[in-house]
């Protein structure tokens, strides 16, 4: 009975929870893979974002001056050097609002690529990195103000394997 | 007693139905509520801030006039294709005491935002933004936002994004025929 009860209450209430999601557009990002690098080797690491449906962001490079690109930030850290971020082109779009004018937007699933390179004095083990993704969006006749959406992902780091010792050349006896 | 589950069950969901809408209302309360339930039909909240030319101007400075308070951004494409409009509309209603108002909430510089008003052909004042004044009407999360009053400074109608011309046309007229029409101090 208590069972019952407890469904019925938890349904309901993750019924209200969900109409109390975010409200406007939304970007969310995918839990990223944990990628393993070597101790001074680069690695990418594939991120991986989705704009709410109806909603669309600038690309990295829109086409005017005044919008506002979608960029990644991501913090500086110690013991990894964080390297060239690559976006993904925008698809020219023409919208409701300007239907003559073509805007280069990200909507639905797009991926951002982050270069890493971990010290090769870094001790091996798990890191995280953090950073924050900026980005605006607009819907068909509304735009809304830029947001930052928190940005992190772990770094798994492992050891370079021992570099080859080098066999001193054998002299040949003399016989 | 013997409690019968199904009538456990009813009530439960009552209860959580009745949650359920108490968040919405509340929800609703928060993003529309402060301006439908309160704002529209009461005195605007005043403000002053600097326009584009140097010059601060003071909201209830512009009493006698029915205003339109047009809350936009630089980066913001619906807002510049309400701007020609504007334009046309300030100088077809101008004369009989209407005044637009533009309130630039973005983050660009003062030159990019004068830069864009006179790409634009703005031909009303354009006032630098803050996030305050902003919240005074409501929170403005959506742009464009767009607020129109009567002579007497007193809030007849608001319209959120990108709307037809002629919703504007109706707004601006009852906003005329409404309140006292007095001398704008200055």
């Amino acid at each position: 009975m208590k069972m019952l009860l407890a469904s019925a209450f938890l349904l309901f209430s993750a019924w209200a929870q969900d109409d109390l999601g975010p409200q406007g557009p939304a970007v969310k990002m995918a839990p990223a893979p944990v990628v393993t690098v070597v101790q001074g080797k680069p690695a990418t690491v594939p991120l991986s974002f989705r704009v709410s449906s109806g909603y669309h962001i600038n690309s990295n490079h829109p086409k005017s001056e005044f919008l506002i690109p979608t960029v990644l930030k991501v913090e500086a850290t110690t013991d990894i050097v964080i390297g060239r971020t690559t976006y993904p082109e925008g698809q020219d779009m023409s919208f409701a609002f300007a239907p003559d004018e073509k805007l280069n937007v990200y909507t639905g699933d797009f991926k951002v690529d982050v270069l890493v390179r971990p010290l090769r004095s870094v001790q091996a083990g798990k890191y995280i990195v953090r950073g924050t993704l900026k980005y605006q969006a607009c819907d068909n006749a509304a735009c809304y103000p830029p947001k930052q959406l928190p940005v992190s992902f772990d770094v798994k780091i492992a050891k370079a394997p021992p570099a080859p010792t080098k066999n001193p050349a054998q002299s040949p006896h003399a016989h | 007693m013997k409690r019968n589950p199904l009538i456990l069950f009813f009530i439960a969901a009552i209860v959580a139905a009745m949650l359920f809408a108490g968040i919405r209302m509340a929800r609703n309360n928060r993003a529309n509520g402060f301006a439908k339930g309160q704002l529209i039909g009461q005195l605007a909240p005043d403000f002053e801030l600097p326009a584009l030319d140097g010059k601060n101007l003071k909201l209830s400075g512009l009493r006698g006039k029915a205003v339109l308070l047009n809350f936009w951004a630089t980066y913001c494409g619906p807002c510049k294709i309400e701007m020609p409009w504007f334009v046309e509309l300030q100088k077809e209603y101008g004369p009989q005491g209407f005044q637009i108002v533009g309130v630039a909430m973005d983050d660009a510089s003062t030159e990019d935002i004068a830069k864009f008003a006179k790409e634009m052909g703005v031909n009303y004042p354009i006032l630098l933004g803050k996030e305050s004044v902003g919240e005074s009407y409501g929170g403005v999360s959506v742009l464009p936002t767009t607020f129109f009053l009567d002579r007497d400074g007193k809030l007849i109608a608001r319209e959120f994004g990108l709307q037809s011309r002629s919703v504007f046309v109706d707004h601006i007229k009852k906003a005329m025929s409404q309140g006292h029409a007095v001398q704008a101090q200055k």
